[in-house]
């Protein structure tokens, strides 16, 4: 009886323990970003999240999939992607979504993470309107940039929309003046004065403007480009023939070249001098 | 000065034929470079492979050793510029010895560096393809007129006596009367000849210091100029130069200490000779324990990550039996010894200069190989062996060969030649005679 007893006691250990253990799962939290880069390209971009030691970190290797309006059916899956090393993962929007994303002014996105070992069944959402960015800019140079917002089948221009106005650049954006974001005024419209003179373009002088709208409630991100000729003129100039200490050979630098020749001709000139003075005392023998 | 002391004085320092012991002497030094000889052609037909040198300590004891050699040599600068400027007579037997020493060295320093190619038949390219801006450029520069110096340095004072080796036919070999004959026959002691001799060496006594301080500078920059723990300092310049005068001083002790014993010039090279080299040497030591302080010191106080790793392993690590023995036999012992009136007699200073010219060689392993083992970048994904470096049999060969050869050359330049500069001493002798009159 007392050894039927340490059975059970054993057994219900066993449970309790595995019960445990797949309570030790972490929660993975999602989100999601909608992506409209110069009313070309749609895409999704998905971020994963865990808490280890009550630190948020970043989750790879996790498989995403991604729907449009909502994630009953198989039609409305836009396709899936797995979080890279800092835990994003993206999607562009297919071919295929193109008429279900024509059909509403508003759209919401859904992803959805199935469980794992490590972690439960995650979801999030993210709704959308369909908006997009018209850049132009004037003679005495000044950027006007327009947000519209579809509404029904008809597109009109969005107020009170926060969005800022930067000249593109190799490791980012540079304002285009001192202001750091514009919000559209009742017109939908918001006009940057341009105050990068001087700014170095490329051999044509082309500057590449951008707007920006991010991280938007509404509309999600949405960006639109304009290359303009405000900058100046870059010649590449090569380096590769300038004379410098890391130069290639024959390349050394001129004071360089003139000590060390200086130097060596003197000091040879020494020796010689001295060689010749052996031949005197030759002479003086004979 | 009686005609008859003259000739005892000159019969004295005459080159002497080897005696058994020297015989015994050049057969070992011959059997050390013929070893050394067949491990280089084994290097030779199967490449730097043989070597323990691998990616990461791709500098092992050629290096060291072309560094000891070419520190050694700067003697020559020491012993007959330095102190002939500034007036110093005693050392006036001791100039030959320190230049042969000089001429040996920077040869085999030479030839040791081709060995270190590993294709010795692209060495030309050197020549060819090098850049002005590579301190390994203007080594190769300075290192050939250090040499070409330290020969004309060598013949100018030997001129005099090769015209009293020449009268003395009887005692010399046909071979090597038709050579002080090619070399000295021309010289007849005419005063127009000495004048030009006493200007000719007095401008390459001071030509030969700013060569002499180039030639260690430069070699400290190959190091001091690549970014590298224990390398990246500013003081290598001076820190060589003081250390190689010390290893070089070190040397001439021993030599002086063989050339008195197995010639027997204990008139010539008195006690007086070796108190002053010792006090010379413990003034040299002292000053590059300055160095070695300095060096070491600094870096260890601020410790730099990098730096960390390096000197962790000279103080305590996998170098430090290397690195304290250095320490010790290179100045501290030495010091102790030398400075003591009865450490300086001859024997203890033997013992002292050998315990630093030992030590000196090994203090330049601790220069070059640890720190090409502690980059900074860490080691991964590399054989385990590439993380040590034990010179292999063929490298130890190779180096021993080069030492014994550069001792073979001192030893048979001492059979050829006098090893005390003959007219000089008699000269001097005179006028100490003259000024005690």
């Amino acid at each position: 009886m007392i050894k039927n007893n340490y059975i059970v006691i054993l057994l219900l250990s066993f449970i309790s323990v595995a019960s445990i253990a797949q309570e030790a799962k972490s929660d993975l939290s999602l989100s999601i970003g909608y992506y409209n880069n110069n009313n070309l390209t749609h895409y999704l971009v998905a971020h994963a999240k865990t808490k280890i030691d009550g630190r948020f970190q970043t989750v790879p290797d996790v498989s995403i999939s991604f729907y449009i309006n909502n994630d009953s059916s198989k039609a409305n899956l836009l396709g899936t992607a797995t979080t890279n090393d800092k835990g994003e993962a993206v999607l562009l929007m297919p071919p295929s979504a193109k008429e279900e994303w024509k059909k509403s002014s508003k759209h919401s996105f859904v992803i959805v993470s199935k469980a794992s070992k490590l972690y439960d069944e995650a979801k999030a959402t993210a709704d959308v309107s369909r908006a997009k960015l018209k850049i132009d800019t004037t003679d005495d140079k000044k950027i006007i940039v327009t947000v519209q917002e579809l509404k029904d089948t008809a597109w009109t221009l969005a107020k009170g929309v926060e969005l800022k106005v930067a000249i593109k650049r190799l490791d980012g954006d540079l304002n285009v003046n001192e202001t750091q974001t514009f919000t559209t005024d009742s017109t939908g419209t918001i006009t940057a004065e341009f105050k990068r003179d001087s700014l170095p373009g490329d051999a044509n002088g082309n500057l590449t403007l951008i707007a920006k709208v991010e991280d938007n409630d509404t509309y999600g991100n949405l960006t639109a480009e304009k290359v303009v000729k405000w900058g100046n003129k870059f010649q590449y100039v090569s380096q590769f023939d300038r004379r410098t200490l890391f130069a290639r050979r024959g390349h050394s630098p001129w004071w360089l070249e003139l000590l060390a020749y200086t130097i060596v001709v003197s000091v040879w000139g020494v020796l010689i001098y001295l060689i010749g003075q052996i031949k005197k005392i030759k002479k003086l023998g004979v | 000065m009686e005609n008859l002391e003259k000739q005892k004085m000159v019969e004295d320092l005459l080159p002497q034929q080897f005696g058994k012991q020297g015989k015994i002497w050049v057969a070992f030094l011959i059997t050390l470079c013929a070893i050394g000889f067949i491990a280089y052609c084994r290097q030779l037909s199967k490449g730097l492979a043989v070597t323990a040198m691998r990616d990461y300590a791709s500098w092992g004891i050629y290096i060291s050793n072309f560094v000891f050699f070419v520190a050694i040599s700067l003697v020559g600068s020491l012993i007959t510029a330095v102190l002939r400027l500034t007036n110093v007579h005693w050392s006036t037997p001791l100039t030959r010895i320190a230049e042969i020493i000089a001429v040996s060295a920077i040869t085999f320093a030479s030839i040791i560096i081709i060995v270190d190619m590993g294709r010795p038949d692209r060495f030309y390219n050197l020549f060819l393809h090098g850049r002005l801006q590579s301190p390994i450029v203007w080594d190769v520069i300075v290192i050939t007129t250090y040499f070409f110096i330290s020969i004309l340095l060598l013949y100018f004072p030997l001129l005099p006596d090769l015209q009293i080796m020449l009268k003395y036919k009887d005692r010399t070999s046909k071979w090597m009367y038709k050579l002080y004959g090619m070399l000295g026959s021309f010289w007849k002691n005419k005063p127009e000849q000495f004048k030009i001799t006493d200007k000719a060496i007095n401008i390459l006594s001071i030509t030969i210091i700013p060569v002499a301080f180039s030639i260690h500078t430069v070699t400290s920059w190959l190091f001091a100029t690549t970014y590298r723990p224990g390398w990246d300092s500013t003081n290598f310049g001076a820190y060589f130069i003081s250390g190689a005068f010390l290893v070089g001083a070190g040397g001439v002790i021993v030599a002086m200490y063989v050339f008195r014993s197995h010639y027997n010039l204990k008139k010539y090279i008195t006690y007086d000779h070796f108190d002053k080299m010792g006090k010379v040497v413990v003034m040299l030591a002292l000053l590059y324990l300055y160095f070695n302080v300095n060096e070491f010191l600094v870096p260890a106080f601020k410790m730099k990550k990098p730096e960390e790793e390096h000197l962790r392993g000279l103080f305590t690590g996998e170098f430090a039996p290397i690195f304290w023995f250095a320490i010790f036999t290179s100045m501290i012992i030495p010091i102790f010894i030398l400075i003591t009136k009865k450490g300086r007699r001859p024997f203890p200073a033997f013992i002292a200069g050998i315990l630093v010219v030992i030590g000196s060689w090994f203090k330049r392993f601790i220069i070059v190989t640890p720190t090409l083992l502690h980059p900074f970048l860490p080691m991964r994904d590399v054989p385990a062996s590439y993380h040590h470096y034990f010179p292999t049999w063929e490298e130890w060969a190779i180096c021993i060969g080069s030492l014994a050869g550069a001792l073979l050359v001192i030893t048979f330049f001492a059979r050829i030649f006098p090893i005390i500069p003959i007219h000089e001493t008699i000269t001097e002798t005179e006028e100490h005679e003259h000024d005690k009159k």
